[in-house]
């Protein structure tokens, strides 16, 4: 059990990190809020105009709800490590006697639980208000731990992404290329029912889809992908944490530290 | 005698670095389309060895490879070529068995949570070095009573001055008693009040503790307070190995006389001696040892006249190493 205290504790100490930036949360929060309030009104106006669409504009709001959620809840992770690659900062990180990758992963944890359960509640208010109808119970019981999953594998990319700049020292354009990718390859604002086929398949070999169109897609299909989703999160979880520690390993032999 | 903890033998470190092609648009796009990198030797085939309890200071000018090596040892950065052992530990292959063994103050860095309280990183490291609980309670409070941390450990680091930080740095580096403690630059940006009352815990916590201490610095004070051994290193290569005393006294041999005489404006035309400073009745003289003698130089002053005063000291360190620098590069580029 000692080699999980520890990383309990960085977790814990996470947690309280990200509970102290009150500011950016409330932040997120209102972004968030703002965002369903376009987007429900956009729906609704669709849906009035006798354009067709994928759900009802109801369903969509919920589906963009949930998206949103577990895009804004993973932690950006990326931009502290490489900030501490510049600075030569992670040089205190690394000597302390953890493994730095299950380190981070379980700071991400603790970040997750506060950003989760903030975002949470104002996406399901949000939506709420907006659409004046609470999707079915069983729906949402299933959202909520995959949700948390897809955002933990999320914020595992964002760390692949952070460890990048061992090399590069900027790892911004590569977080910008994978944030368009989870746009688009994932279903963002639209259910992936929509692409046209090529595309659909393209984003099925890509970890895009069962982070953000799968947690959500409950909302639209019910409980009917629930083995698969858990399947493809898992699978997905398992990959990126062996690339990550991989990452890792190559890094810290090219590690080049500004001196004293 | 003890046994060496910490052994390198012909440690050498070289990084990457892009250089420039000469200046001119089309230097320019070439640099950008197939950039220049070359190998720069941060460390030379360095090699000392440290014995438990030992306090060495390891120093030299910007660039020399100070901050490379302690890297090295402490298990963050790969060396090229050369054979490394600290506490029995190869530490880059070995990096989390030694660190539960080794304590790192990086004085530019910060290993505390920057927008929480102290305590919480003191918390987080005491799980993190798998200390038993009542250990840690312990022992946290030992640290808060040394360094006089009470009013701080509830206050969020963001809001420490950079004194009270750096105390807590060195505190947090300790909880967990390493044998080693490397510390890289731990006083810079301090005032000399918390300067002084840094030297003074450090000291006193390798005196109780038997903590071995490798410190680099520019700041001859800490060197001074707190180190019996230097270890010079310059280009990469190490250029001096021994006690601080020899080092004043083998390499510059230079002696500060200062004289408060009866007399006013005494003379000293004497090989060797050179007058620093002097008003009418005091004169401060440098004294080259192997030149003249400090007792034929009292003896003069007292041919002229009583005096009331006199204090004998070796030269400052700083002037020492400054001329060792000097030195050491005339030596390289001839």
């Amino acid at each position: 059990m000692k080699p999980f205290r520890k990383y309990w504790a960085f977790a814990r100490v996470a947690c309280g990190e990200a509970r102290s930036h009150r500011g950016e949360l409330y932040a997120r929060g209102l972004f968030f809020a703002l965002i369903l309030a376009v987007f429900a009104a956009l729906w609704r106006a669709v849906g009035e105009a006798g354009l067709p669409l994928a759900a009802r504009p109801e369903r969509l709001v919920w589906y963009l709800a949930v998206t949103e959620w577990v895009l804004l809840s993973a932690p950006l992770r990326h931009l502290e490590i490489q900030e501490d690659v510049r600075r030569g900062d992670v040089a205190c990180q690394l000597c302390r006697p953890v493994a730095y990758p299950r380190a981070l992963l379980a700071q991400c944890l603790g970040m997750l639980v506060v950003r989760a359960s903030f975002l949470g509640v104002v996406a399901f208010s949000a939506a709420a208000l907006y659409t004046r109808e609470l999707p079915a119970w069983s729906a949402l019981v299933l959202v909520v731990p995959f949700g948390l999953l897809a955002a933990l594998v999320l914020a595992e990319l964002y760390l692949i992404l952070g460890l990048v700049a061992f090399w590069l020292r900027d790892a911004t354009p590569l977080y910008w290329v994978c944030g368009k990718l989870t746009f688009i390859l994932g279903g963002l604002m639209l259910p992936l029912e929509l692409y046209p086929r090529w595309l659909q398949v393209l984003a099925a070999c890509t970890p895009f889809p069962s982070l953000l169109a799968g947690p959500a897609g409950f909302l639209l299909h019910g409980a009917t992908h629930v083995g698969a989703l858990a399947l493809h999160l898992v699978f997905w979880a398992l990959a990126l944490f062996g690339i990550l520690e991989f990452v890792f390993w190559r890094a810290t032999r090219v590690l080049q530290l500004s001196g004293g | 005698m003890n046994a060496p903890v910490i052994e390198l033998s012909g440690l050498t470190k070289t990084f990457r670095a892009r250089r420039a092609r000469s200046s001119g648009t089309f230097a320019r796009l070439k640099d950008f389309v197939a950039p220049i990198t070359e190998h720069v030797l941060a460390v030379d085939r360095v090699s000392f060895e440290i014995t438990a309890g030992e306090r060495v200071a390891f120093i030299g000018p910007n660039g020399a490879g100070k901050s490379t090596t302690l890297k090295v040892l402490s298990g963050i950065l790969h060396p090229d070529a050369g054979h490394v052992s600290v506490l029995g530990f190869v530490p880059w292959q070995q990096r989390q068995a030694l660190g539960y063994r080794i304590g790192t103050v990086f004085g530019q860095r910060s290993q505390l949570w920057h927008h929480l309280p102290a305590r919480d990183t003191f918390e987080l490291l005491g799980s993190v070095y798998e200390l038993p609980r009542a250990q840690h309670r312990e022992r946290l409070q030992a640290l808060t009573r040394a360094f006089d941390l009470g009013p701080l450990l509830d206050k969020p680091v963001s809001q420490l001055s950079l004194g009270e930080r750096m105390r807590a740095e060195v505190a947090a580096s300790l909880l967990h008693r390493p044998q080693i403690l490397f510390l890289d630059e731990p006083s810079i940006g301090l005032d000399v009040a918390a300067k002084s009352v840094l030297r003074d815990l450090l000291q006193r916590q390798s005196e109780q503790e038997g903590t071995t201490l490798l410190l680099t610095s520019h700041d001859t004070g800490d060197i001074e307070r707190v180190c019996q051994r230097a270890i010079v290193v310059h280009g990469g290569r190490v250029v001096w190995d021994g006690s601080l005393q020899q080092l004043r006294r083998n390499y510059l041999g230079e002696k500060r006389v200062r004289l408060w005489s009866e007399r006013e404006h005494l003379r000293f035309a004497l090989p060797g001696v050179r007058v620093l400073s002097e008003s009418p009745h005091f004169t401060q003289l440098a004294v080259q040892v192997n030149v003249t003698a400090v007792g034929a130089v009292v003896e003069h002053a007292l041919r002229q006249g009583a005096l009331s005063d006199l204090t004998i000291e070796d030269a400052p360190l700083d002037e020492v190493i400054e001329a060792f620098y000097r030195d050491t590069r005339t030596r390289q580029a001839s």
